[in-house]
């Protein structure tokens, strides 16, 4: 009867595990792929990504319908500003916290359509930063490393879209 | 003593693997209460937000990383159709119209949820790219051998195969961005592409 004891303990322990493994798992995966990217590209910079494919298997269902690029980002020594054109077709700039929380974007859809054709500007600050110390369209990151994710329509022609997300920026904001 | 110790490391091992497994099927089969039912579509509408419980939070980290929310874009997942899960060695039907959204495709995902390889390179339509009936329905086939039409092909996934833990071998993701209030509001009863398996080998 004593192996029934442990094989009742070991069901008991493995099925509440999973919550507790459900509890770490999306610090875990942002973790692992901030680890990966910052080792591949670096961080503080932006990435644009060629258009997916199966042989895309950085961040799990790539869209082909999409183009993306990504600035994985560090707040510790300061402010970034991320710049970016806006075009006509479907896109954003969506930020993403360490535990997976997409807790803010910008897009130019519903009432943002006056965004196409300008470019965006965008100061990210740290949770201990002031937003009143910076002009203009401020964000506050939660934490002090996340992932900006830009998307944009790869549907038809994707010229202007293409141009638009390589002429983005993601760089420390210069001191004012 | 020794042996005491060595029972309970043994234990503890098993445990963390029974637990990833029982996590990765109950993520695989989509058990969680925040999921949304639409026929056989399923969604949440807390996907990205700190709404989100920790079923669903795990969900997104193994499956949807980076999803963004609901107001941006919904995703409508398909990995059975009446309890069934989807395999390679059937054939399927998708037929639908056009849906409220500034764009929406229906992309087809390996049991590793990456892009299927396949040599035509095909691996979703959207609204733009279909070819469509007169009335501007259109069918999509979601099969491994070449079909007529908007053919989606499907394959062996890129992982190997020890790692599949789903009971499906691909799924359907439907994507809308910019999604209309229906979507919003009434995700359940929303309107969506019906899925068929129309033969098995």
């Amino acid at each position: 009867m004593k192996w029934l004891k442990w094989l009742l303990g070991i069901a008991a322990f493995a099925w509440a595990g999973q919550y507790v493994l459900a509890l770490l798992l999306p610090n875990l995966a942002m973790e692992t792929l901030y680890l990966l990217g910052d080792e591949r590209y670096g961080h503080n910079q932006l990435v644009v990504a060629p258009v997916p494919d199966e042989n895309s298997r950085q961040v799990v269902r790539p869209s082909p319908d999409l183009l993306y690029a990504s600035c994985l980002y560090n707040l510790q020594d300061g402010a970034l500003t991320i710049e970016a054109p806006v075009p006509e077709r479907y896109w954003s700039m969506q930020f993403y916290q360490m535990n997976t929380d997409n807790y803010a974007g910008i897009t130019n859809q519903r009432d943002e359509r006056d965004r196409v054709g300008t470019i965006a500007k965008v100061t990210l600050i740290s949770a201990d930063q002031s937003p009143e110390d910076y002009e203009g369209e401020v964000i506050q990151s939660p934490t002090s490393r996340g992932i900006v994710l830009l998307r944009a329509s790869a549907i038809g022609d994707r010229t202007e879209q293409q141009a638009a997300l390589d002429a983005s920026s993601c760089s420390p904001t210069a001191p004012s | 003593m020794l042996k005491n110790l060595s029972k309970l490391t043994a234990a503890a091992i098993i445990t963390i693997v029974l637990s990833a497994v029982l996590l990765a099927r109950t993520i695989g089969a989509g058990l969680n209460e925040m999921n949304l039912q639409n026929g056989d579509w399923v969604t949440s509408t807390a996907t990205g937000t700190k709404d989100a419980n920790i079923m669903l939070k795990a969900t997104v980290a193994l499956g949807g990383l980076l999803a963004s929310a609901k107001k941006d874009s919904m995703y409508y997942r398909l990995s059975t159709i009446a309890g069934e899960p989807l395999r390679l060695n059937c054939r399927y039907r998708i037929e639908g119209t056009d849906y409220d959204a500034n764009w929406w495709s229906v992309t087809a995902y390996g049991w590793d949820n990456y892009l299927i390889p396949n040599s035509p390179r095909r691996y979703s339509f959207n609204n733009e790219n279909l070819v469509r009936n007169g009335d501007g329905s259109w069918v999509i086939t979601v099969a491994e051998t070449e079909q007529p039409g908007n053919w989606l092909p499907i394959g062996p996934a890129g992982a190997p195969a020890w790692r599949k833990l789903t009971n499906h071998d691909f799924d359907l993701l439907l994507r809308l961005y910019t999604p209309g209030e229906a979507y919003l509001d009434t995700p359940l009863s929303a309107p969506l592409p019906r899925v068929t398996r129309e033969a098995c080998q």
